[in-house]
């Protein structure tokens, strides 16, 4: 049972995740702007219940904060490497258009979010199970955050798979579709985690206040401070 | 035409060569509680083959009241451990637990079938689970009688819980092969997803009956307060520490 390329609403999720190629290549090759609008809501309702997750430990305000900020970290991403990532394309032998370089991430993100979304109950009983969040007990924080660390991890991986797949399958090569896979989460993964940084904090701590942004919000960034932490280690 | 017998001894789960409805007895309608229980039982194809059905609905809302009653029934056979408040609260906790533990696996369950390959659609996977619950309940069903006998000849909560782990997983065990087949006949390509989905399962079960004790000892209060949120395992080895330190005088230590 093949989808047909007008798939409509949420069966396209469905389609999205089982990585059926004709429908999706179809749907790269012409634009809809009701898809994209249906990609975009599951990014954010998907990161958005799954961020809302993440930041209920610390307090209901944190989760309404991260509820926002996860969502926004994933299409701030998007659109801000979606100039470079429709340039890298056709310079590493993918022969895109800038539209369908950004529907491709956009269905790939859509992919992760719709992962996270549908862990967001498991991971929301994990946080309610929880001890209360203690500045003295590091186990109930490093199990939070390891559980974190999988999900996001494994929906991440799934994503970009499929997107992997999808480029391979476009470019006629896996080579080319690896080539480009590389290079777009090579961007991706440079202003992400610079963005993850600003917006910080996710989890966040017992004895710090609940916040939007930390006060130094824009002071260092996520590499300096990934040098600096090495440094201290191989210089204790 | 009456439909046709199956040979004695076939296979409940034969080749996935073979396709759902192929057998005649497959074809005829699930109906009412008992014959969805007749059916789990013996024609687990045929619940799958109805399940793709229009107007499945019926027969998921029979197996999901099997898989009510009988954790009820199970709960209160749980409850004569403690006696007291237990033989109702313990049925309450062991229903809403199980239902509560399925809905929140469900999500997970459908997109790691989709990442599968499986064309399964939302309420074929909700049938899906729902056979599940009513599988695993109905074997919880045939564990009660061994399982009062124990709980009226000892006093050791661990051990009862114990005990009620062993026959809980054995039931899950012939639930997931259950859904495992289930899926195979939903185009699924690959069974990976659904070997996590049933890890992930059983962890939020676990859980949930640390979240939702005391299940089988007594307490003054119906659940945990905030205060005393424990991680399962965290829960166990205190149960397992107190009743070794109860169990243990000096005089003991000595002998």
């Amino acid at each position: 049972m093949e989808a047909s390329p007008t798939s409509t609403g949420f069966r396209q999720i469905s389609v999205l995740l089982r990585g059926e190629p004709e429908p999706i290549n179809a749907w790269i090759q012409q634009w809809n702007p009701a898809r994209a609008l249906l990609h975009v809501g599951v990014i954010v309702a998907g990161t958005g219940l799954y961020g809302a997750a993440m930041g209920y430990w610390r307090d209901p305000l944190q989760a309404l904060f991260v509820a926002v900020k996860f969502p926004l970290i994933i299409l701030m991403t998007t659109l801000g490497n979606g100039l470079l990532n429709g340039m890298l394309a056709p310079l590493l032998g993918l022969n895109l258009s800038f539209r369908q370089c950004l529907q491709s991430i956009l269905m790939s993100h859509t992919i992760t979010a719709a992962i996270l979304g549908a862990f967001s109950p498991v991971m929301f009983f994990m946080i309610w199970n929880a001890p209360l969040m203690s500045a003295h007990d590091r186990t109930g924080y490093d199990f939070i955050m390891l559980g974190h660390v999988l999900v996001i991890a494994f929906a991440g991986m799934a994503g970009n798979l499929r997107l992997g797949r999808l480029l391979a399958q476009m470019g006629g090569s896996v080579a080319v579709g690896r080539r480009v896979l590389f290079a777009w989460l090579a961007g991706n993964l440079l202003l992400g985690s610079q963005l993850s940084w600003i917006l910080r904090p996710f989890i966040g701590a017992p004895d710090l206040p609940v916040q939007f942004l930390r006060k130094e919000a824009f002071n260092g960034n996520f590499f300096e401070t990934i040098f600096r932490t090495v440094h201290q280690l191989l210089s204790s | 035409m009456p439909p046709m017998i199956p040979a004695a001894g076939s296979p409940l789960f034969p080749p996935d060569s073979v396709p759902l409805g192929s057998n005649s007895i497959e074809r005829e309608p699930v109906a009412g509680v008992v014959g969805a229980i007749e059916a789990i039982l013996r024609q687990p194809r045929r619940v799958m083959y109805q399940l793709k059905q229009p107007g499945a609905g019926g027969l998921i809302v029979s197996l999901l009241l099997v898989a009510l009653f009988c954790s009820v029934v199970y709960g209160v056979v749980a409850g004569t451990f403690s006696g007291g408040q237990q033989l109702w609260a313990a049925p309450v906790k062991i229903g809403v637990g199980l239902f509560i533990s399925a809905l929140i696996c469900l999500p997970s369950l459908y997109i790691f079938s989709c990442l599968g390959g499986s064309q399964a659609r939302l309420a074929e996977v909700f049938g899906l689970v729902a056979g599940l619950l009513a599988l695993m309940t109905v074997l919880l069903i045939g564990f009660a009688p061994v399982a009062w006998v124990f709980s009226q000849s000892t006093k050791s909560t661990v051990a009862m819980g114990g005990l009620h782990l062993a026959f809980w997983l054995v039931a899950t065990i012939f639930g997931v092969r259950f859904l495992n087949a289930g899926f195979r006949h939903f185009s699924s390509q690959s069974d990976a997803g659904l070997r996590v989905w049933v890890v992930i399962f059983l962890l939020v079960a676990l859980q949930m009956t640390t979240a939702l004790r005391p299940i089988i000892g007594k307490s003054d209060h119906f659940l945990p307060s905030a205060v005393d949120k424990q991680f399962f395992v965290t829960h166990w080895m205190n149960c397992i520490n107190s009743e070794q330190d109860t169990n243990t005088p000096e005089g003991d230590v000595v002998k």
